[in-house]
């Protein structure tokens, strides 16, 4: 019989092991710039940013597999709702409060199948800029909303650290600016989520060379992956169109 | 109970619409009026509709089951493309076509709800434009040049054949002279057919579809080529 001491424990050994998990995970990004949504990532093989619906993207981090199956999750749901009802009723809200998040709680409380490694930037893009909407959604159902950008990395000081980065910049730059300022909070990001280090923690140092920007440092680890970069694009008539950014477009906003 | 029986059921079709090559694809013209029995029921009604960014389809028959079955194709194709990862491919979306109308094949029987589409495609692997009609049953057939369907098709079946013979075959046109062809046609139509629009009340719709996707006809394209036809330009 199981008894709630088990039960707790239960939950914190699958709490650390998905955590585990997730610390090595590229981070991804989503801000908003003067044209619409921006999503960036590095990756391996595999491509970690998709086109969900009409005006939605996601992109995440976890075991490929589990991404997988949020994505095809977010599909269904998305498809099915935009098919029996419209189009303008498949929103991010919709989607994560209602579809997702309440099945990714209930596969991290079942004790006897193994948690989903996932946790993931949503976006949306509304016919203007003020009803544009980021949620970040975690292995354990909890989700947030925000309206002008979302991060999801390895560890929460890493995330923390780039969302001061991000909270820094002018709001509603254009493509190139936005893109180089998240491949800097990425690199920050990446390199906190891999040392393990908390940067406001008094204890430990957090640059071990402060003329080295994080994007230098992380060159090494950088060149076993690939930049992704894909935008949910408003035109003037408020429509929306998603696609991967070019290899120039991404080479124009490189950080030094 | 009344002593007037079931009530009569309220379908709306009746259609003239064109798909013929030209130079740089495929282009669709039709005309806008829905009708029910005898009466207009609407003179605004689209029927050249696209399911995503490499196929049009010109639609005739029931209008009601045309929006239901172009709704439904739009959705498929844009699930496959989301989930796959890749495009479905023409003879993969032909086929879709293809079922959607023989599953449709009980209600035409029993006497509503009839659906018959022209299909226009731009074949990215081939690189051309490729015309398909379906008859009811799903099967498909590849046209050459030009197709038609809906009521007001068959009286210028003719004028397509005329038209290559007198003036060489559509795909070698430019789009405005396409686009002409195509509105003496829809007029032609509609002056031997109730069932269709023409252009003189509400302008016709016209799209094409070619390597770079689907472009709508402007306004202004479509009253140019009106004035041509007339002959006031």
């Amino acid at each position: 019989m199981m008894t709630p001491y088990d039960w707790n424990e239960s939950v914190r050994n699958r709490m650390e092991f998905v955590e585990e998990r997730l610390r090595s995970g590229s981070p991804v990004i989503g801000i908003r710039y003067s044209g619409g949504l921006l999503l960036v990532t590095l990756r391996g093989t595999q491509s970690k940013t998709f086109e969900i619906y009409d005006r939605i993207a996601m992109s995440a981090i976890g075991a490929p597999s589990d991404v997988e199956a949020v994505r095809i999750a977010a599909l269904d749901f998305a498809h099915q709702e935009g098919f029996a009802r419209s189009p303008d009723d498949v929103t991010v809200n919709r989607l994560v409060s209602f579809a997702i998040s309440p099945a990714l709680k209930k596969a991290f409380g079942d004790a006897w199948s193994a948690p989903l490694v996932f946790r993931g930037v949503f976006a949306e893009a509304g016919s203007a800029p003020e009803h544009d909407r980021f949620a970040t959604l975690n292995f354990d159902g909890n989700f947030a909303y925000s309206s002008s950008f979302a991060v999801a990395a390895g560890t929460t000081p890493a995330e923390e650290a780039m969302r001061d980065v991000l909270t820094a910049l002018t709001p509603d730059v254009p493509l190139q600016e936005a893109l180089r300022a998240t491949l800097e909070a990425w690199a920050l990001g990446r390199k906190l989520a891999l040392s393990g280090v908390d940067p406001d923690s008094e204890e430990e140092e957090t640059s071990t060379n402060p003329a080295v920007s994080p994007w230098g440092e992380m060159e090494d680890d950088r060149a076993q992956l690939t930049t992704e970069a894909a935008v949910l694009e408003r035109n003037t008539l408020g429509e929306v169109g998603f696609r991967f950014l070019t290899e120039d477009e991404i080479a124009l906003s490189l950080p030094h | 109970m009344g002593a007037s029986g079931p009530a009569p059921v309220a379908e709306v079709h009746g259609t003239t619409v064109i798909a013929v090559k030209y130079n740089g694809g495929v282009l669709n013209v039709g005309d806008r009026r829905a009708t029910g029995g005898t009466a207009v029921m609407y003179d605004r009604a689209e029927k050249i509709l696209a399911l995503d960014e490499h196929t049009l389809l010109a639609v005739s028959g029931s209008y009601a089951t045309a929006l239901n079955i172009v709704r439904y194709l739009q959705h498929a194709f844009k699930y496959y493309r989301r989930t796959q990862l890749q495009e479905m491919s023409l003879e993969g979306k032909l086929q879709e076509i293809g079922r959607m109308i023989a599953n449709n094949l009980p209600n035409a029987m029993s006497g509503f709800g009839a659906f018959l589409p022209v299909l226009s495609a731009w074949d990215t692997v081939a690189d051309e434009g490729r015309i398909y009609f379906y008859d009811g049953m799903g099967a498909r057939f590849e046209q050459a040049e030009h197709g038609a369907a809906g009521s007001g098709s068959a009286p210028i079946r003719g004028v397509f054949e005329y038209v290559t013979r007198t003036k060489g075959p559509f795909h070698k046109m430019p789009l405005k002279a396409a686009l002409r062809e195509c509105l003496e046609m829809l007029d032609i139509a509609a002056d031997l057919d109730s069932a269709t629009g023409g252009y003189d009340k509400v302008l016709p719709s016209a799209m094409a579809v070619g390597p770079s996707g689907i472009v709508k006809i402007t306004d202004e394209q479509l009253n140019t080529a009106i004035r041509q036809v007339r002959g006031k330009e």
